[in-house]
């Protein structure tokens, strides 16, 4: 059962995942990172490695304390606001278009 | 021998018929395979993905839609489209969607 070459038929419609980031440029994006952080900002630029430069960023990092006595989880989140910054691609876990309800 | 005739078909949400294994196929036809089923993407840091597979790259890169996050089995969050970097990721399975 030889494998058979398929003819290559223009059915190249499926645009593989770097292409819907594209569609994000210059739009808001989410974006979830190692070390429990997450920024939201503008999308002006990014490459395969998902390195971007965003605008006008706002970062949340989120640490967990344990109460040593009562074992209690407490999340605390510190924010900050960025106006231009390059992030480095090997930290992205995840990015998406800013959360919308509905749709 | 099928003909890989590519024919997405985003509307069925059940599928009787499970994805051929009993031959070989390499893991690139398999990827081909489940584009546009609902997918579990668990990545390194234990989180699970659910949604359906839109497309995907061989760096495994995924773009899903209709994404839910859990964390510790407890849904922890929803994206309408989401892209996940493919060095987070553990596998990628197939699965029946809840609804």
């Amino acid at each position: 059962m030889a494998d058979e070459p398929e003819p290559p038929v223009a059915q190249q419609t499926v645009e593989e995942p770097l292409d819907l980031i594209r569609l994000s440029l210059d739009e808001r994006i989410y974006v979830k990172m190692r070390s429990d952080r997450e920024l939201r900002g503008r999308l002006h630029a990014y490459d395969q490695h998902l390195n971007m430069i965003m605008g006008d960023v706002e970062e949340t990092v989120t640490t967990v304390e344990i109460d040593e006595e009562t074992y209690e989880e407490i999340y605390k989140s510190t924010k900050r606001n960025i106006p231009m910054l390059f992030v480095r691609g090997d930290g992205v876990i995840l990015v998406s278009p800013p959360m919308r309800t509905g749709t | 021998e099928e003909n890989t005739a590519y024919m997405p078909s985003p509307n069925i949400h059940s599928l009787s018929a499970p994805v051929l294994m009993s031959r070989k196929q390499t893991p690139s036809e398999f990827l081909k395979k489940i584009i546009g089923r609902p997918v579990v993407v668990k990545l390194n840091s234990g989180v699970d993905y659910r949604g359906v597979l839109a497309c995907l790259d061989g760096y495994m890169n995924i773009a899903l839609e209709q994404t839910e996050e859990y964390v510790n089995g407890q849904l922890k969050n929803k994206y309408g489209d989401a892209f996940i970097r493919g060095n987070n990721v553990l596998y990628i399975s197939t699965t029946k969607r809840r609804g």
